[in-house]
C-alpha cells in the first residue's frame, strides 16, 4: 500500500490541497472516531465560546460592581488569605492529569497495557480530585452567601455566570472521569489488544480509542486554561 | 490505515483495484483509480422486527423515519398556520382563537416549521438517505449513533407537542423567543411552555449534534474510491455545508436555552433587566436582553441557510438531471455554497436593526449582507444558465425547480431590500419581511422538498408517482402559494405590523381587509391542496408506475445500486469505482445522452467529457 | 509525520522526553499566571499577560498533548478557521458590551 503510505505524502498547504483533491478520505489516516471526537470538540468550543462571550457581555455592562476574585476565591492558610490559592491547586492538577493522559495515549500506542491502563487511571484520579476541589469551592462560595441569583459581593450575574459555566465545565470533567475509570478497566481487560466488540454499537475496540478520550480530557484541560484567564484572573 | 489492520477486518476484499489496474491491459492507464485507503465497514445487520425498522442502524431507514416525523410535526404547524390565517382574515369569526392562542399558534409554527420541519427534513431526512448512497458508502460511519440521532428528535418532538397539552398551554413569545418577555407572565406559555420548549430544542440540538457528525463524516472520510469531493452531486455539498453550519451555530442556540432556563427555573438575570410589573419590581437585575438577541441570531442567520444550502444542492442537481445537461459552474457553485456557509457567520445582526443595539453595527451587517447576495445571485445565474437552450423534461420535478428559482429570486430580492438599514427601519417587524422569509425559505425550499420526492420516490418505493396528479399539485401549491405571499409586500409596505392579533379600526386596515381574507382564503386551498400529494403517495405505493433502476437517466450514484431500492450496505458484493462527476449528460461523442459515474473513460473514448 | 496509523511501527511514537518538557512547560507557565494575580498587576500589563500565558498554555496542550502539530494541515486547518467567527463574536461583543454601559450610566444616572 505504498500508495497511502502517509510518510510519501507532501506535508503543509500543498499536502492539504492534495488531500483535499483526493478521493476517499480528505484527513489522510485519521480514523473515523478521532475526526467524530474533533470535530464534536470543535462543536464544544462553539458552546464554550458563546459561554465565556455572554460572560464578558454580563460583566462588561453591569453597572453594579464585579466582586474582586482574587479575594473571593482566597483561602486562608494560617490566618493568611493566600489570594486564589485553591484555583490554582485545581490548575495544577488538572494539568497533572493531562500530563498523565498524554502518556496514556503514547503507551497505549505502543501496545504497554499495564502502564497505559494505570496512567489512565492516574488521570481519572486527578480528575476526580479536580471535580472535588470543585464541590468545596462551591460549598464555600454559598456558604458565604452566593447563589445563582444572588451576590452579596456585587453584581448578581457573578453568582449566575459562576455557577453555570463551571458547573458546565465541571460536568465535562466528570463524564470524563467516568469514562475514563471505564477505559482503565477496559484497557487492563485487553479489550484493545483482542479487539473486542463494544456492548452498545458491536464494533470493534480499538487503541485510538484511548487517543480520542485523550483528546477530550486535553480539550476539558483547554477549557480550564480560558476559565482561568477570564473568570478568576480578569 | 495499515494493512495488517485492513486484513483483519476486511470480509470482502477492498482490494479489488489492485487487481483491476494491473490486469486490465491497455486500459490500465486511463481507468486507474487509486485503490482503497480504509477496510471495509463492519455493518450491523437487524435481525428481528425491531431492529429493523424501529432501533434501525440503517441510515436509509433513519431517513425515513426522520423524514415521516418531520413531515408529521409539519402537518401540525400547517394546520396551525390556517388558525392564524382564520384569525387574520375574519377576525373573531373562530370563538376558540383568542389573542393568547394566537401568539401560542404563531410561535409554534414557526418553531415547528424552521426547525422541526425543514431542519430534520432536509439534513435528517435527505442527508441520511443521500448521502451514504450518493458518496458510494455502505451507510454512515457510525449507524449506533446515528440511531440514537433519530430517537433523540424523536423525543424532542414529543416534548415540543407536549407542551400543547401542559397547563398554560405552549410559549407565545413568538419563534425568536425573546426574553424578558418570554419568560414573565402575561406571555402564554410563560411557565412550563417555554420550560418545555427550550427543553425540547436542547434535546434536538444534542440529537442533531450525533446526527451531524454522522453527515459530516461520512462525506468526509467514507467516500468510495474515485469520489474527489469535486465529484460530489452539489446536493452532497448543500447537505455537508448546512451540516456544518449546524454544529457551529447550533452551539449558540443551546446556550441561549441554557442560560434562559436558568433565568427562568433559578431567577438568574442573564438576560433580564430590572422590571417593573404591575407596580412590583421584580427580582431580576442587571441582565441582558439584547445578549440574547445576538446570541440567538448568531445561531439564526445561519439555521436560515441551513435550510436554505440544501435546497440549493438538490435543486441544482434535479435541474441537471431534468434540463439533460451539465450543471453550469460547477466549481463556482461548490465555492458559493461553502462561500455563503462562511459568510452566514457575519451576517447575524441585520435581524436587530431595531433592536437597540450599538448603532455602528448597521455599517457591519448592512455591508456583509449585501456581500452574501453576491454567490447567492451567482447560483440563481448558474441555474438559469443551465436551463439556457437545454433539452428540458418538462415533468413535476422541473416544475418545482422552475417555481422554487421564480419564488428564491423574489425572496432574494426582498432580502436586499431588507438589509440596507435605512430601507429595513420601516420594514421591520411588518408583513414585509413575513413575505421575504416566506418566499426565501418557505416556499422555496418547499418547492425543492416536493420536487426531490418526486424525484426519489422512484428510488425509496420502486414506483413512480403520478404525473397527472403531480401537475396538478405543483399549480394549486404554486400559484397558490405565491396568492399568498404576494400580496403581503404590499401589507408591509402600507405598515401591517406582524405578530398582531387583531387590527381592530386601525385606519390602513380597511384596504388591508379584503386582501387578508384573500389571503386566508388562498392558504386554506394551498393546504388542502396538499391532499393530492399525499393522496399521490398513499396510491403509488401500492398501485404506482415500477420504476425500474434509474427511471430518470441519472449519473449519480444513488440509482447505480445493484438492488432498487437499494438494500442494507447499498452496494451489495462491491463498493462503486467513481471515474467522473455525476453531471455528464448530452455529451458530444457519447452514445447514450448521459454517463453514469461508474462508467470507466475506457468505455466513452470518443466523449467529449468534461475533465472532473 | 504521523504515529497513528503506523501501528506495527510501534517504535515511532513520539519521544516520552517531548511530553514530559511540555508538561513542566504547562506547569511553569500555570505559576506564571498565578503570578500575575499574586503581584496584582493592573490594567493593560495584567491582560497582556494573562492573554500571552494562556494562548501560550492553550497552543502547547492543542499542539503537542491533542498532537495537532503532527496531524496534516487538512485538519489542522478545518479545525482553526471556523475561530474567525468567534474572534468576530466576540470582537462586536466588546462594543456591544461597551455600548450598554454607555446608555445605562447615560440613562439612569445622568439622566435622559
Ligand atoms: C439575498 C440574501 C438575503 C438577505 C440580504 C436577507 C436579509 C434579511 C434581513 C435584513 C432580514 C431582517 C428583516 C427584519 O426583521 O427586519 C431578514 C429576515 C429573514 N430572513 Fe433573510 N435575507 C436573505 C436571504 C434569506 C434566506 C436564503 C433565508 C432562508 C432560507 C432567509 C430567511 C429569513 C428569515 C426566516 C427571516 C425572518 C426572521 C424573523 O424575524 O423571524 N433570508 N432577511
Ligand atoms: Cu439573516
Amino acid at each position: 500500500m505504498s500508495d497511502n503510505s502517509l510518510k510519501n505524502l507532501p506535508g503543509g498547504f500543498k499536502g492539504m490541497s492534495q488531500d483535499m483533491g483526493s478521493d476517499q478520505t480528505a484527513f489522510k489516516g485519521v480514523q473515523w472516531g478521532k475526526v467524530m471526537m474533533w470535530i464534536f470538540l470543535l462543536s464544544d468550543t462553539f458552546i464554550f465560546s458563546c459561554f465565556l462571550i455572554s460572560y464578558m457581555k454580563g460583566r462588561t455592562s453591569t453597572v453594579v460592581d464585579w466582586p474582586n476574585t482574587s479575594e473571593v476565591f482566597s483561602l486562608h492558610v494560617n490566618g493568611v488569605a493566600v489570594p486564589l490559592l485553591l484555583i490554582a491547586i485545581m490548575t495544577f492538577v488538572l494539568i497533572t492529569s493531562s500530563g498523565t493522559m498524554a502518556l496514556a495515549v503514547k503507551y497505549g500506542y505502543e501496545k504497554n497495557r499495564k502502564m497505559c491502563g494505570w496512567l489512565i487511571l492516574a488521570t481519572a484520579i486527578g480528575g476526580l480530585t479536580f471535580v472535588g476541589m470543585q464541590a468545596f469551592e462551591w460549598s464555600k462560595l454559598i456558604h458565604e452567601g452566593v447563589r445563582p441569583w444572588e451576590n452579596p459581593f456585587g453584581a448578581k450575574q457573578f453568582g449566575s455566570f459562576f455557577f453555570m459555566i463551571t458547573g458546565f465545565h465541571g460536568t465535562h470533567v466528570s463524564i470524563g472521569v467516568i469514562f475514563l475509570f471505564i477505559y482503565s478497566r477496559k484497557v487492563f481487560r485487553g479489550d484493545f489488544d483482542k479487539g473486542k466488540r463494544g456492548f452498545f454499537t458491536s464494533m470493534k475496540s480499538d487503541y485510538v480509542a484511548i487517543e480520542i478520550l485523550g483528546l477530550y480530557w486535553h480539550f476539558v484541560d483547554l477549557v480550564w486554561v480560558f476559565i482561568f484567564a477570564f473568570f478568576y484572573l480578569w | 490505515m495499515s494493512d495488517e489492520y485492513n486484513q483483519k477486518n476486511t470480509p470482502i476484499k477492498a482490494q479489488s483495484s489492485e487487481i483491476t489496474s494491473s490486469s486490465s491491459g491497455s486500459s490500465k492507464d486511463i481507468d486507474y483509480v487509486r485503490p482503497a485507503e480504509l477496510p471495509e465497514q463492519d455493518l450491523y445487520h437487524g435481525h428481528s422486527f425491531i431492529t429493523k425498522w424501529i432501533f434501525c442502524q440503517d441510515a436509509k431507514v433513519i431517513g425515513v423515519q426522520y423524514f415521516l416525523t418531520a413531515v408529521f410535526t409539519g402537518i401540525v404547524g400547517l394546520v396551525l398556520s390556517w388558525l392564524m390565517r382564520l384569525q387574520l382574515g375574519f377576525p373573531e369569526l373562530v370563538p376558540f382563537i383568542t389573542a393568547e392562542h394566537y401568539y401560542q399558534f404563531v410561535t409554534m409554527h414557526g418553531m415547528i416549521m424552521v426547525v422541526y420541519f425543514l431542519t430534520a427534513l432536509f439534513l435528517g431526512g435527505f442527508g441520511n438517505y443521500l448521502i451514504p448512497l450518493m458518496v458510494g458508502a455502505r451507510d454512515m460511519v457510525f449507524p449506533y449513533v446515528n440511531m440514537v440521532s433519530f430517537w433523540m428528535f424523536f423525543i424532542a418532538v414529543c416534548v415540543l407537542m407536549a407542551s400543547f397539552f401542559v397547563p398554560g398551554g405552549p410559549t407565545g413569545a413568538g419563534w425568536t423567543l425573546y426574553p424578558p418577555q418570554a419568560i414573565l407572565p402575561g406571555t402564554p406559555g410563560s411557565n412550563m411552555g417555554i420550560i418545555l420548549m427550550l427543553v425540547s430544542l436542547s434535546l434536538f440540538v444534542i440529537g442533531f449534534t450525533m446526527g451531524g457528525l454522522n453527515y459530516l463524516i461520512t462525506i468526509l472520510q467514507a467516500r468510495t474510491r474515485g469520489m474527489t469531493l469535486m465529484r460530489m452531486p452539489l446536493t452532497i455539498w448543500g447537505i455537508f455545508t448546512a451540516t456544518a453550519l449546524a454544529m457551529l451555530a447550533f452551539p449558540a442556540l443551546l446556550v441561549s436555552c441554557i442560560m434562559m432556563t436558568l433565568d427562568k427555573m433559578l431567577g438568574t438575570s442573564f438576560f433580564m433587566p430590572t422590571i417593573v410589573q404591575a407596580g412590583e419590581v421584580l427580582s431580576y437585575g442587571g441582565g441582558s436582553p439584547v445578549l440574547f438577541q445576538h446570541l440567538f441570531w448568531f445561531f439564526g442567520h445561519p439555521e436560515v441557510y441551513i435550510v436554505a444550502l440544501p435546497a440549493f444542492g438538490i435543486v441544482s442537481d434535479l435541474i441537471s438531471v431534468h434540463a439533460r445537461k451539465n450543471i453550469f459552474g460547477y466549481r463556482m457553485m461548490v465555492w458559493a455554497i461553502v462561500g455563503i456557509g462562511a459568510l452566514s457567520f457575519f451576517v447575524w445582526a441585520h435581524h436587530m436593526y431595531v433592536s437597540g443595539m450599538n448603532p455602528w453595527f448597521g455599517f457591519f451587517f448592512a455591508t456583509t449582507t449585501l456581500i452574501i447576495a453576491v454567490p447567492t445571485a451567482l447560483k440563481v445565474y448558474n441555474w438559469i444558465i443551465t436551463l439556457f437552450r437545454a433539452n428540458i423534461r418538462m415533468n413535476t420535478v422541473m416544475l418545482f425547480c422552475l417555481g422554487f428559482i421564480v419564488t428564491f429570486v423574489n425572496g432574494g430580492i426582498t432580502g436586499i431590500f431588507l438589509g440596507n438599514v435605512a430601507v429595513d427601519i420601516p420594514l421591520s417587524d411588518t408583513y414585509f419581511v413575513i413575505a421575504h422569509f416566506h418566499m426565501v425559505m418557505g416556499i422555496a425550499p418547499l418547492m425543492v422538498i416536493m420536487g426531490a420526492v418526486y424525484h426519489w420516490f422512484p428510488l425509496v418505493t420502486g414506483r413512480m408517482l403520478s404525473e397527472k396528479l403531480g401537475k396538478w399539485h405543483f399549480w394549486f401549491t404554486f400559484l397558490g402559494a405565491y396568492s399568498i405571499y404576494f400580496p403581503m409586500h404590499y401589507l408591509g409596505f402600507i405598515g401591517v405590523p406582524r405578530r398582531y392579533f387583531e387590527m381592530y379600526d386601525s385606519p390602513y386596515v380597511t384596504s388591508a381587509i379584503g386582501m387578508n381574507e384573500f389571503i386566508t382564503v388562498a392558504a386554506l386551498i394551498v393546504g388542502f391542496s396538499q391532499l393530492i400529494f399525499i393522496y399521490n403517495i398513499v396510491v403509488s405505493l401500492s398501485i404506482g408506475k415500477p420504476a425500474g433502476k434509474n427511471p430518470w437517466k441519472a449519473n449519480s450514484l444513488e440509482w447505480l445500486t445493484p438492488e432498487v431500492p437499494p438494500a442494507h450496505g447499498n452496494w451489495g458484493e462491491k463498493l462503486p469505482v467513481i471515474h467522473r462527476w455525476p453531471y455528464d449528460f448530452n455529451v458530444p461523442g457519447a452514445k447514450e445522452d448521459y454517463i453514469t459515474q461508474t462508467t470507466p473513460p475506457s468505455e466513452v473514448i470518443s466523449a467529449e467529457v468534461e475533465k472532473t | 509525520m504521523d504515529e497513528i496509523e503506523n501501528k506495527e511501527t510501534v517504535a515511532s511514537t513520539h519521544k516520552i522526553g517531548i511530553y514530559l518538557w511540555i508538561w513542566g512547560l504547562l506547569f511553569v507557565l500555570s505559576f506564571f499566571s498565578y503570578m500575575v494575580d499574586w503581584f496584582q498587576f493592573q490594567g493593560l500589563l495584567r491582560w497582556t499577560l494573562i492573554l500571552i500565558f494562556m494562548f501560550l498554555k492553550a497552543g502547547l496542550i492543542m499542539a503537542f498533548f491533542m498532537h495537532l502539530f503532527w496531524e496534516r494541515y487538512a485538519l489542522v486547518n478545518v479545525l482553526l478557521w471556523p475561530m474567525t467567527a468567534i474572534a468576530c463574536f466576540i470582537g462586536l461583543m466588546v462594543a456591544e458590551a461597551k455600548y450598554t454601559v454607555f446608555t445605562r450610566l447615560l440613562y439612569f444616572f445622568i439622566g435622559g
